[in-house]
């Protein structure tokens, strides 16, 4: 039934990875994602989804370097698998069709 | 970077606990990275604040590390679920591989358990008395404090007008007065002409108030509580008497029972059969108001504030807003009103209800109380037994530890981590503990018939739907599974899975061995105390048996006969008829025999003084012919002349000591006076040596003996030991026609004297059985241990005996440890044993040294015992042919 499971703020981590591209790591993530949205990202919301959205296989990891602020902590790249781009696409597409369905009307009364 | 700001590190460390290991690095770079970040742009307090909410909010299920995520094993035992089939698959082949071990555990725990469930059981019945009455904690029993020359004695007995008195001086409602009738025969009027009388004794058999059922819940099935015994001459019966006297309970009322053909008494109700936990055990309630009735024998007494009847008991029900302490106050007044002076200083106190069953000093009309520090004893003793069995499954489990050390091996190379396998040996022996149990309730419920006869109570038969009974049972479960279990699964679970792979664990080299040595001692500790106590009790209860009382008691019987006129004044006649009989030697009238229960005492006057003494003698009224018959020895002076009435005394030495009179020829010639020196004024004939005047358990009082007619109601017979059986059946049937009304019954002296102490006689031999298991468990967990060892040493006994060593070398090998275990034991039982059991012994007025012969017999029975369960195995491996032992890989 459901094919893929992608809960709202898993599908924003999952976006920012994508945008990232290749610098996605955890504090980067936490900070675009509070820029570009306004929103406030806990470090423990954050991980979890992250945690969870590899599970699913969404996403996948490598250790990168590490910098002296994170007194030699490696760095953990995440990057979206095919599968993940799957997923995207699929919530993507569902929403979108909902969209077209939505009557014409429902903003342009709220406007006039 | 070297002042660099650091975290704090505690939420730090915690963090870096919880995290599971594969993310804890990367995130906690990035907690890092911001903490920095933060600490530039916000300052260092902030950052904290900041880092310690980052490090709680990480706290969540994804983060945190699971103790069972990513193991495998095929049998699914580290899935989430718990792997019950498993290991029960495991456990029980473990269990069929080692039969014998497994048996040998096996009966520890069951006898062990049973034991301790019979002794949860004696404990339950013994703390349960009377707990079932709705004002239980609010109903007392008025007892007098006989103030003696050595302290305050406590009496169950009150005068008999207390319970109106009280009525009538205090707002009280609930008081009752309950008088026991000892002694002769009940029968009912029967209708019908010609059958025989039917003749009952009923040893539960009691004159009480109407109130007395206001105070205690016992059930009615017919008549009404209030008012059934509100007039003379009324009685109720239980259902079980009824159904006796009238064949059916339904019948029972209204017909009539007649007490010795002296009495009759309507039946006006039948009450439910009591339930054996009462201290007070009805089979017969006639009303009180019987004895103000004229011709009662008690009709003088009703009025009587100076005589005190152990048999006559008040209880009464206190309101709620008065206590103890302050009624015991009020009835200081209260004695000081109605008793006359001079016996105002023997007071009266409350005794609460809860108090009654364990309080051995006052008594109880059941004759069955039980100490506190008696249960304590019990219940310690269940203690020992189950931790003996415990010891026993944890050492045979550690010692069997090493045939199963390549099952952890293999298990923790496939990922099982040490808490699993705790569970998996504790599940296994959860397994044994509950068949165990199980087995247990089965033998529980066969030995309790036996057990009750033994000890002459009524256990709770269908125990098994006793809800406290079952949390008992879950509780030894649990607590069994826990301490017998929770050792061996540390000892199993801790090895190292390269060396048990490798096989470098071997038996005996671990640092178990040292607490396998410790348990054997405490084992054999609590068993050779157990058995240095029983020894102690059986030689003391020999002692009493056999210990001479200063009269003669073989071959000699009591026959009670009735106490009327009538029946005195045939006495001599009878005499004669009796003395004519072949079989008999010497026969004597008596009050009692010279040691009986109960008794009659009274200060008196001696030699004329002006003040009765201060202490009570014990009045023994015999005529003179019960001297030669006992064959009591005379220090001074002789028997009295034969007469109906007083015409002089013997006393004992005692008396004399007491007195203060040092050569008893001085005493000869002095007169007596008790309460009537009217008829009691006489002079003292002769002293008698001191005689056992009751159970050994007291000291021997000072004692009176006079000859007066009017109050003999027994027959002392001293027979031919070769012709008893005729004898006795000719003096049945002289006393059958001598006395129609009278109920004939006889007893042998030596068997009565041995009845009173039933009870110890009792206890021991539950001691006797409890010091039996507790060896038997023990030497069974020895056989285990020596079989096992005999086993792991099979090549070494092989190669010894290659070298040389003789049968007997190789028997030492084996014996020697556990013989020196034994001593150690010994050494700690020893002291423990002496000092409970001198405790023990200090109750008894007469009671035994404990001599070194008993440690002696306790050493060398454990030390046989124990050799030759060792000895079997290990001349088996001795005698083994070490070729083949040597040969085997």
């Amino acid at each position: 039934m459901k094919r893929f499971q992608l809960g709202e703020f898993e599908e924003i981590v999952l976006l920012t990875i994508g945008v990232l591209f290749g610098e996605a790591y955890g504090v980067a993530i936490k900070k675009y994602i509070e820029d570009r949205l306004h929103r406030n990202v806990s470090m423990g919301a954050l991980h979890t989804a992250l945690v969870r959205l590899e599970d699913k296989g969404y996403i996948k990891s490598r250790e990168g370097e590490s910098t002296p602020e994170r007194a030699g902590r490696p760095k953990k790249y995440f990057e979206i698998t095919a599968l993940g781009k799957k997923a995207m696409e699929y919530s993507k597409t569902t929403r979108d069709s909902l969209w077209s369905a939505l009557p014409k009307n429902i903003f342009g009364i709220r406007k006039a | 970077m070297k002042n660099n700001p650091q975290p704090p590190k505690l939420f730090l460390r915690f963090f870096r606990w919880y995290c599971r290991p594969e993310l804890r690095d990367s995130i906690e770079g990035d907690l890092l990275e911001l903490y920095h970040e933060r600490v530039k742009e916000k300052g260092r307090r902030k950052a904290d604040v900041f880092f310690i909410k980052d490090v709680m909010q990480l706290l969540r299920p994804h983060i945190m590390r699971m103790k069972d995520r990513k193991q495998i094993n095929h049998y699914g035992m580290f899935k989430n679920h718990f792997p019950a089939r498993h290991f029960a698959k495991i456990g029980w082949r473990n269990l069929m591989r080692n039969k014998s071990y497994a048996a040998i555990n096996f009966t520890g725990l069951t006898i062990g358990i049973a034991a301790c469930l019979l002794i949860f059981l004696i404990v339950q019945f013994e703390t349960s008395f009377d707990n079932f009455h709705a004002k239980k904690d609010h109903i007392y029993r008025i007892v007098t404090e006989f103030q003696g020359p050595d302290g305050i004695r406590p009496g169950s007995g009150t005068p008999f007008p207390t319970a109106a008195a009280l009525r009538q001086d205090f707002p009280l409602k609930e008081v009752a007065a309950i008088y026991r009738n000892t002694g002769g025969y009940y029968s009912p009027l029967e209708k019908t002409q010609g059958a025989p009388v039917k003749k009952f004794r009923e040893d539960y058999a009691y004159y009480a108030e109407p109130q007395f059922f206001d105070i205690f819940d016992f059930g009615w099935l017919a008549g009404d509580r209030k008012t059934a015994l509100s007039e003379p001459n009324t009685a109720v019966l239980t259902e079980d008497e009824a159904n006796k006297f009238f064949g059916d309970w339904h019948e029972a009322i209204g017909k009539v029972i007649k007490f010795e053909n002296k009495f009759d008494f309507k039946i006006t109700g039948v009450l439910k059969n009591p339930p054996p936990n009462t201290d007070i055990p009805i089979q017969l309630m006639m009303s009180y108001a019987t004895l103000r009735v004229k011709s009662s024998t008690f009709y003088e007494n009703m009025e009587d504030w100076v005589s005190i009847n152990g048999n006559n008991q008040c209880f009464v029900v206190l309101s709620t807003n008065l206590s103890q302490k302050q009624f015991d106050a009020q009835l200081k007044g209260f004695v000081k009103k109605h008793k006359p002076a001079d016996y105002v200083k023997d007071g009266m106190r409350l005794q609460p209800l809860s108090d009654m069953h364990y309080n051995t000093e006052v008594g109880v009309f059941s004759g069955h109380s039980f100490s506190k520090q008696l249960i304590k004893v019990v219940s310690l003793i269940g203690m020992f037994l189950l931790t003996i069995a415990c010891v026993n499954f944890i050492n045979l489990a550690t010692a069997q530890a090493v045939n199963r050390s390549k099952e952890v091996g293999v298990r923790k190379v496939l990922g099982s981590n040490r808490g699993q396998l705790v569970l998996q040996f504790i599940s296994e022996t959860f397994i044994i503990t509950l068949f165990a149990v199980i087995f247990s309730v089965l033998i529980a419920e066969m030995v309790l018939p036996l057990l009750n006869s033994l000890l002459n109570t009524k256990l709770n038969r269908n125990f098994i739907t006793d809800p406290v009974l079952l949390l008992f049972l879950c509780a030894l479960i649990i607590g069994v599974t826990l301490l017998s279990g929770f050792y061996p699964a540390l000892v199993l679970s801790g090895f190292n899975p390269i060396e048990a792979l490798k096989n470098k664990i071997k038996a005996g080299r671990q640092r178990s061995i040292s607490l396998r040595r410790t348990l054997v001692v405490v084992q054999f500790c609590i068993a050779q105390v157990l058995v240095i106590g029983t020894l102690v009790v059986v030689s003391q209860m020999d002692y009493f048996r056999n210990k001479s009382l200063g009269f003669d008691k073989d071959a000699i019987i009591t026959v009670q006969f009735p106490g009327d006129s009538i029946s005195r004044s045939k006495l001599n006649s009878l005499r004669d008829q009796l003395l004519s009989l072949r079989g008999i030697r010497d026969i004597s009238y008596s009050f009692a025999s010279p040691s009986d229960n109960g008794g009659w005492g009274s200060d008196f006057k001696y030699n004329n003084a002006p003040k009765q003494t201060d202490f009570n003698a014990q009045l023994k009224w015999a005529d003179a012919a019960y001297f030669k018959l006992y064959n009591l020895q005379f220090v001074a002076g002789q028997p009295y002349g034969n007469s109906d009435t007083i015409t002089g005394y013997v006393v004992n030495e005692t008396l004399l000591s007491k007195l203060g009179v040092r050569d008893p020829k001085d005493a000869i010639g002095k007169y007596i006076g008790l309460w009537d020196e009217k008829f009691t004024y006489a002079p003292i004939t002769g002293v008698v040596k001191d005689f056992n005047t009751r159970s050994l358990k007291r000291d021997i009082p000072p004692v009176i003996m006079g000859s007066w007619k009017n109050v003999f109601q027994k027959i002392n017979i001293k027979l031919h030991p070769a012709t008893i059986n005729q004898t006795l059946t000719a003096i049945e049937r002289l006393c059958n026609s001598t006395f129609p009304d009278g109920l004939y019954e006889y007893q042998f002296l030596d068997k009565k004297i041995a009845d009173f102490y039933n009870n110890d006689q009792r206890l021991s031999q539950l001691y006797k059985i409890f010091a039996c298991i507790a060896i038997f468990i023990s030497c069974l967990g020895l056989y285990g241990l020596v079989s096992f060892m005999a086993v792991q040493r099979t090549k070494e006994v092989g190669i010894r005996k290659t070298l040389g060593a003789s049968v007997i070398d190789i028997v030492y090998l084996f014996s020697r440890e556990f013989t020196l275990l034994i001593l150690i034991a010994f050494i700690i039982a020893a002291p423990l044993g002496y000092f409970f059991m001198r405790k023990w012994l200090d109750d008894f007025a007469y009671r035994i040294t404990i001599g070194p012969g008993t440690f002696l017999l306790a050493i060398v029975a454990s030390l046989l015992i124990a050799w030759l369960t060792v000895g079997y195995k290990a001349v088996k491996s001795a005698l083994a042919n070490p070729v083949k032992s040597l040969r085997t890989e």
